[in-house]
């Protein structure tokens, strides 16, 4: 193939639109309002498998709380027609992610499997993509934080801990991918079958409200989840395109 | 040299330059375009997982009995996650089953033996095993046996058995296991109404249809896991959705699940069941043969006697009674405030009247009755009411008990003031904690020997209720025991030796002994022949549970009509004056804290209330408009005065809870029990009226009534959510559609793709 | 214009200005002393203990990650607005009044940059790290991300320092020339140094005068770009409130608005501290004042307009953003804003509150205190109410913010007063272009005109 060409093909691949429709994953996350009762255990895989820091009373107290998943609650209606409805709310992944521009270092950019990633270590702390997040889903470091010993070695060695000054989020469990990608290949499959990568909060929802896959298998439970007619995105309207696609709570009237 | 002018010269540098810079944009412009950017500190790049072992143990965090796996990596435990193969849960866990990582490596975690210096106020001194023992020891051999009381958490399996064998060899029957959540109200109705000593099986995963009485099943009632399992499953996993309805005067974590919730006056959800009983009897939506039975012994329940006394309108009762009865299979089921109420078994009775009433028994979708386990638990004579816990201070304050030992229990924290629990402690000479925390019980200790944590021993468990067939799990350690403890049953073997107990004691540890235990249920497998013990054993170590799926005989369930005639339930009583005391307090379990055993996990203490976001405290709700009529707003730091005694705590603006109610939440108001725990927020246990459950001698706790002071202070509500209203924008959409697949064409509508890069 | 300088001599202007040079008095050195000893207590002390702590030290919280060193970064962008801009539109322009104040207000300029290049370096969580917004060639092909409005900011703002830096250099040439014949000593020496062996010949003049209006022109555009380019922090966001298409003119009308009542307290300072009476009139004052009176209209009508922005919407968001702004918690700060800057500069229709120094200096004041709260409220207001309800908070700074933000006006005090003792702060040679010539047998003793 001549230089030409090769040129051409790489330009063609890349610089087109939606061009990683062409990778082999597009790791996707459905959410069930259905089945999710907002038990939080999806909170604590999180905080158990991303070493998130306990940031204390003072400063949840100020705002600072840190919780790549977290369960927001949301009331309708006035007693005795109170309705509580509530919704699991974690990095969306989008694909077109309002973040993924304003870092001026290119802290955080979409990778080869639709996957919006923070680089720890390249990040300067402008915090400039939580103000860009609609979905409010960045955390920031705002100081060092310490595990008091021995709870220090609970600490998960397959995920960095961050320091003061990062900004983090939900990776999608990233170091869970990256494992099931060695195994595949270890096993000598050229992808990762469905359902053998869980992010710890899918691994452990109790209702199973939340299925996690790659969309770009048309078989894959997630992609027959997308298919629902239930299927919605928050804040659509902003056209950010998430890779978290909720399924709308069912309200009756009566049984 | 040729000749070369300047012009050639210059000639030759600019053709030069132009091709290396052309050369170089192309070389540039075919590299990939990902690496071009950022190729250094690309993740996943930079991870490097290491390889993990898996221990399958048993969860210890509440009674569920859920299945874990331990993740660990270099001997230290990494994460918690539900064992797969366990039937409870199925691979799934709950917040507080997963924070038991922070039981093993809480940093407040006594670490040796301690001697406490003089009266029950000085100070501890650390000393070795052998002399701890051998304090015990000397003790329980100089004193009569039925002056030896042995108060444990409740414990199943070998543990409970080594009690048994334990106190047996001491002559003593004072053997007592006490949780603040143990559900005696359910026990006793259903004795009463099925026979059963065992609670049966309530599958909800394929009920169409559920009527809740006061159980918060998603958040603290029996087994949340396999609750939510369920749930899910019969909300959108199965051809039709589940409809699920809440009766309770203040929305929980399941009433916010509910298709339906419905306010019912405190208490009176024992009425309402008969109501029900009532409604389905009288529209012949129950066709049995003891129909006229029903009929007489519902008589006084109608539907408008019963909407007035439960404050639910009369269509609502029969559009429910309807729909309960149509929906096959439907369920219900009662617990919670409803059953520790001054009527509680009644209550509790009533709701199986209605699973029987509309044929829920013995079938999928409804009540399936357990076998009984294959190792044993405790009877329920050994389970701890309310009523022996007060026998047992009065015993105290007689001078009856010379030696008490604790195990993991903390009847200071769960037991009203009132009771006087706390000073009768004070006529025990010898107090001893085997506590691995120092909890306000563990604190009135004279000697404390520290037990190892769940994930540091052997033993095993069963779940209860179980699933409806016989199952049994092991429970291993997962790390090397962090510091200089024991596990409660090599403490018990211990004391033994030096008590020369060793004939009906014969083991050396813990572990010999559950193993010992074990070849019985090795022994009743199939496979006995093929495989040896060992082979047995091992493979239930990696499995961490043993099954035996063969579902009990239901068969036809016949009520005695005696039964039938018993059924009854009455207004429920108060401790506290409608007048003097205005609203009822609605204490409930936190479904991070429970019974306040979860309070120094910090991983709960910041985990959000799921229903307020509320972290690290306390908090009173009020229903908005109550609160305007009382001039309170959010955040105001009120007094909740009982006939009792007071607490404060701040208000919360809750639009889910009756005017009439205000509802605290309970696991808070720690005195002791660590850095995380203590000092914050307060417990409503302690201003409940010690007032016990007419049959059962469970505690009341939801038959209190209250009055609210404003304190005119404002007090630090921590909260980690904003503001709990859409305000119309289509954050959580809803849809009426039911269950069913098809094809989303909005949404394929929107290609997945980004436009520009 | 020559009724007041008639009675000034080419003679004075020299001796004046020298003498604002050379002669320091003990007031100088204690106002200097205080504004470095407030400098390095209320700016260097804090930051420290920030860099130490980490950006905790502040008040940011989670929806509002942003908060007064953001605020305070574009406030000193924007003050930084008139000196070189209005230096350089008047410069093209002709305007003879421009030449007795043009020198500070471009020094004004300068420093304000530099005091927003070192807010950026306290708003960044790591700034040990700032050099990475930069780009720079690395072994490792690692680039600035050039899509980011931030790397867009890098760039407008270092290009306007360079830009602006050059601009009052190049003019002061002549001046500095001017005093190093004056001077001895070590002043001498620098002076030597920083007038480039400025002899003052035609040829020298004729090529000053082409740079300058060379640099002057393109400026112009320059510092227009910067200050849209610091809105499109905020405009290319999709915060509501924030996304707006009026945000650039917005931020360029309201940073000149800013730049020109700083002047004015500039001015003021200099006419009565360092005895330049003579030279800064009221003229100056009754001409910022009418450009004032002219900013704040329209700086007044894009407000009204973003009002009616938000409530034409009929979306949530916005009229949410909307009500919390005009009667949220920060209301008040709000009211007081558009008191400070839209009702109070209503005041300069009147020719005598234009020529009455020290209500226009108060009234400067308030219009920065305004201008400040604008930039505070952009950001807390909008950060704090964004889409999803439930991540709803609440943002006050603290003490370390607060402190942080006296201590930048500190240091711009302290570079400001650094600079009235190095440059000539009234420019000597085109003070004289206005004067009339000196008549003939006058001492000429002055190389230079």
């Amino acid at each position: 193939m001549s230089v030409v060409d090769r040129f051409s093909e790489s330009w063609r691949k890349y610089r087109k639109p939606g061009y990683y429709e062409d990778f082999d994953y597009a790791w996707t996350m459905t959410i069930d309002l259905d089945r999710c009762n907002g038990c939080e255990a999806c909170v604590t895989a999180c905080q158990a498998e991303n070493n998130l820091p306990i940031v204390g009373e003072e400063d949840i107290a100020r705002g600072r709380q840190m919780q790549w998943i977290r369960i927001e609650r949301y009331w309708d209606g006035e007693y005795p027609n109170a309705r509580l409805s509530f919704i699991p709310m974690l990095c969306q992944h989008c694909d077109a992610a309002p973040c993924e521009t304003v870092c001026p270092v290119s802290a955080t950019y979409h990778n080869q499997d639709g996957l919006n990633v923070q680089v720890y270590n390249r990040c300067i702390g402008t915090r400039s993509c939580a103000v860009y997040c609609p979905y409010e889903v960045r955390y920031f470091n705002y100081s060092n934080h310490h595990w008091p010993a021995p709870l220090d070695q609970q600490l998960n060695p397959d995920v960095s801990v961050r320091e003061k000054g990062v900004m983090e989020k939900c990776t999608f469990c990233i170091q869970r991918i990256r494992q099931a990608k060695d195994h595949a290949k270890d096993d000598g499959r050229r992808r990762v079958r469905d359902g053998e990568v869980q992010p710890a909060c899918v691994q452990t929802c109790p209702t199973e409200a939340l299925v996690f896959g790659d969309r770009n298998d048309p078989d894959s439970q997630v992609s027959r989840s997308l298919n629902d007619p239930r299927a919605y995105r928050v804040l659509d309207e902003l056209n950010t395109r998430p890779s978290v696609v909720y399924l709308k709570k069912v309200v009756t009237d009566g049984g | 040299m040729p000749d070369i002018d300047r012009r050639d010269f210059l000639k030759l540098v600019g053709a030069g330059s132009v091709g290396v810079a052309a050369g170089f944009v192309l070389a540039e412009s075919i590299k990939h375009p990902v690496e071009y950017l950022i190729p250094f500190p690309v993740p996943p790049e930079d991870y490097s997982p290491g390889i993990a072992t898996w221990y399958n143990t048993v969860c210890r965090m509440c009674a569920a009995g859920c299945g874990i796996s331990v993740r660990t990596r270099e001997g230290r435990a990494k994460k918690i996650e539900g064992n797969p193969a366990h039937p409870v849960n199925q691979g799934r866990l709950c917040a507080l089953g997963q924070a038991g990582l922070q039981v093993l490596y809480n940093p407040d975690r006594l670490t040796t033996p301690l001697l406490r210096d003089g009266d029950r106020t000085g100070p501890f001194t650390q000393i070795t095993w052998e002399e701890g023992l051998s304090a015990v020891a000397d003790r329980l051999a100089s004193v009569d046996g039925g002056r030896i009381y042995l108060l444990s958490e409740g414990v199943r399996g070998h543990l409970a058995g080594l009690f048994e064998l334990f106190m047996a060899g001491l002559g003593s029957n004072r053997l007592l296991h006490y949780d603040f959540d143990y559900p005696h109200t359910l026990y006793a109705a259903n004795k009463r109404f099925y026979g059963e000593n065992n609670l049966p099986y309530y599958d909800l995963r394929n009920a169409r249809y559920l009527l809740s009485f006061g159980a918060d099943y998603l958040g603290s009632w029996i087994s949340p896991v396999h609750h939510g399992l369920g749930f899910g499953h019969s909300r959108q996993g199965g051809e039709v959705r589940g409809y699920f309805v809440q009766i309770e005067p203040r929305m929980s974590l399941s009433g916010a699940a509910a298709d339906e919730w419905i306010a019912a006056s405190p208490g009176t959800e024992g009425l309402l069941a008969l109501g029900l009983a009532h409604h389905i009897v009288a529209e012949g939506l129950y066709e049995g043969d003891d129909r006229d039975d029903w009929m007489s012994a519902l008589a006084a329940y109608s539907t408008a006697r019963v909407a007035e006394q439960t404050d639910v309108p009369t269509n609502t009762i029969a559009r429910l009674a309807k729909a309960f009865a149509r929906n096959q299979p439907s369920l219900a089921i009662g617990g919670g405030a409803a059953g520790n109420h001054s009527g509680g078994v009644d209550t509790l009775v009533a709701v199986n009247a209605l699973n029987y009433l509309v044929g829920n028994l013995g079938k999928s979708g409804g009540l399936l009755f357990n076998p009984d386990p294959v190792v044993g638990r405790p009877t329920r004579s050994r389970r701890a009411s309310f009523q022996t816990m007060l026998e047992l201070a009065e015993d105290a304050r007689r001078g009856n008990i010379e030696v008490l030992i604790v195990n993991q229990t903390n009847p200071v924290f769960t037991l009203p003031a009132a009771t006087g629990f706390k000073e009768a402690l004070a006529g025990i000479p010898l107090i001893v904690s085997l506590s691995s925390f120092m909890d306000e019980t563990t604190a009135l200790a004279d000697l404390i020997l520290p037990s190892h944590t769940y994930l540091e021993s052997w033993g095993d468990d069963i779940p209860e209720p179980g699933v409806g067939f016989r199952t049994a799990s092991v429970s291993q350690p997962v790390v090397s025991p962090l510091y200089d403890t024991r596990a409660t049953g090599d403490i018990v073997l211990g004391l033994a030796q030096k008590l020369g107990l060793t004939d009906s004691m014969p083991w050396t540890s813990m572990k010999e002994y559950v193993e010992q235990g074990w070849r019985q249920i090795h022994a009743r497998g199939a496979d006995t022949e093929t495989r040896d013990f060992q082979a047995f054993w091992r493979a239930i170590l990696q499995a961490g549970v043993w099954g035996e799926k063969l579902r009990r005989d239901n068969g036809a369930f016949a009520l005695d009509k005696s039964v039938i005639d018993n059924i009854g339930a009455q207004q429920p009583e108060f401790s506290g004056s409608n007048d003097d005391f205005p609203f009822v307090l609605h204490p409930y379990l936190s479904n991070t804290f429970l019974d306040g055993r979860g309070a120094n996990l910090p991983w709960m203490q910041e985990l959000p209330d799921p229903m307020t976001s509320v972290v690290y405290g306390s908090w009173v709700e009020l229903n908005p408009a109550t609160a305007r009529q009382l001039g309170l707003a959010q955040g105001d730091l009120v007094r909740v005065e009982s006939p009792h005694g007071s607490v404060s705590a701040p208000v919360y603006l809750y639009p889910g809870i009756r005017p009439d109610v205000i509802a605290m939440p309970i696991g808070q108001g720690h005195a002791e029990y660590g850095r995380y725990a203590r000092n914050r927020g307060s417990n409503p246990i302690e201003i409940l009226a010690p007032r016990a459950e007419s049959h059962t001698g469970a505690l009341a706790w939801s038959a209190t009534r209250v009055k609210l002071a404003a304190t005119g202070k404002k007090a630090a509500l921590v909260q980690t959510g904003g503001t709990s209203r859409q305000l119309g924008r289509g954050i959580v959409q809803t849809t009426d559609a039911t269950a069913g697949s098809g094809h989303n064409a909005r949404l394929n509508s929107i290609p997945i793709k980004v436009v520009s890069t | 214009m020559a009724a007041e300088h008639n009675e000034l001599t080419y003679a004075d202007v020299n001796r004046d200005v020298v003498r604002s040079l050379v002669e320091t008095g003990p007031k100088y050195y204690v106002t200097l002393g205080v504004a470095v000893g407030v400098f390095l207590t209320c700016f260097f002390f804090p930051w420290f203990y920030q860099l130490f702590y980490g950006i905790g030290a502040a008040g940011m919280n989670q929806p509002t990650v942003w908060g007064t060193y953001l605020a305070s970064f574009i406030f000193w962008i924007g003050l930084s607005h008139s000196g070189t801009l209005l230096s350089c539109v008047l410069h093209i322009t002709n305007s003879a009044w421009r030449k007795a104040m043009y020198r500070s207000a471009e020094a004004m300029t300068l420093f304000s940059l530099m005091v927003a290049a070192t807010m950026v370096m306290v708003h960044l969580g790591r700034p040990w790290f700032i050099h990475w917004s930069l780009p720079y060639p690395n072994q490792m092909e690692l680039w600035p991300n050039f899509r980011s409005p931030l790397l867009f900011d890098v760039m407008a703002i270092s290009t306007y320092l360079a830009g602006s830096s050059i601009f009052i250099y190049m003019g002061s040439i002549p001046d500095f020339a001017a005093v190093r014949d004056r001077t001895s000593g070590w002043r001498h020496h620098m002076y030597v140094l920083l007038s480039l062996g400025w002899r003052g010949t035609d040829t020298e003049w004729h090529r000053l005068g082409r740079a300058y209006t060379f640099l002057a022109v393109l400026i112009i555009p320059l510092a227009v770009s910067v200050h849209s380019i610091v809105s499109w922090d905020f405009a290319l966001s999709i915060v509501p409130a924030l996304h707006q298409t009026i945000f650039a003119p917005y931020f360029v009308v309201g940073a000149i608005y800013s730049g020109t009542a700083g002047i004015v307290t500039v001015m003021f300072m200099l006419r009565k501290y360092m005895n330049f009476e003579r030279y800064i009139t009221e003229l100056h004052f009754d001409n910022l004042g009418k450009l004032l009176l002219l900013l704040s209209l329209i700086w007044t009508y894009i407000n009204v307009l973003e009002i009616f922005t938000g409530w034409y919407s009929g979306t949530s968001t916005e009229l949410e953003a909307l009500r919390y702004k005009l009667f949220g918690f920060y209301a008040p700060l709000y009211w007081e804003m558009i008191l400070f800057c839209a009702v109070a500069p209503l005041l300069l229709i009147s020719r005598r509150f234009r020529t009455s120094f020290v209500p226009m200096l108060f009234l400067s004041f308030a219009i920065n205190i305004g201008m400040y709260t604008e930039r505070f409220l952009i950001v807390a207001t909008s950060l704090s109410r964004k889409y999803l309800p439930d991540t709803w908070g609440l943002y006050v700074p603290s003490l370390v913010e607060i402190s942080i933000l006296i201590g930048s006006v500190a240091m711009f005090v302290t570079l400001f007063l650094v600079f009235v003792k190095i440059f000539p702060s009234v420019s000597i040679y085109e003070v004289k272009e206005t004067m009339d010539v000196p008549r003939k047998g006058t001492p000429q003793w002055q190389t230079t005109r």
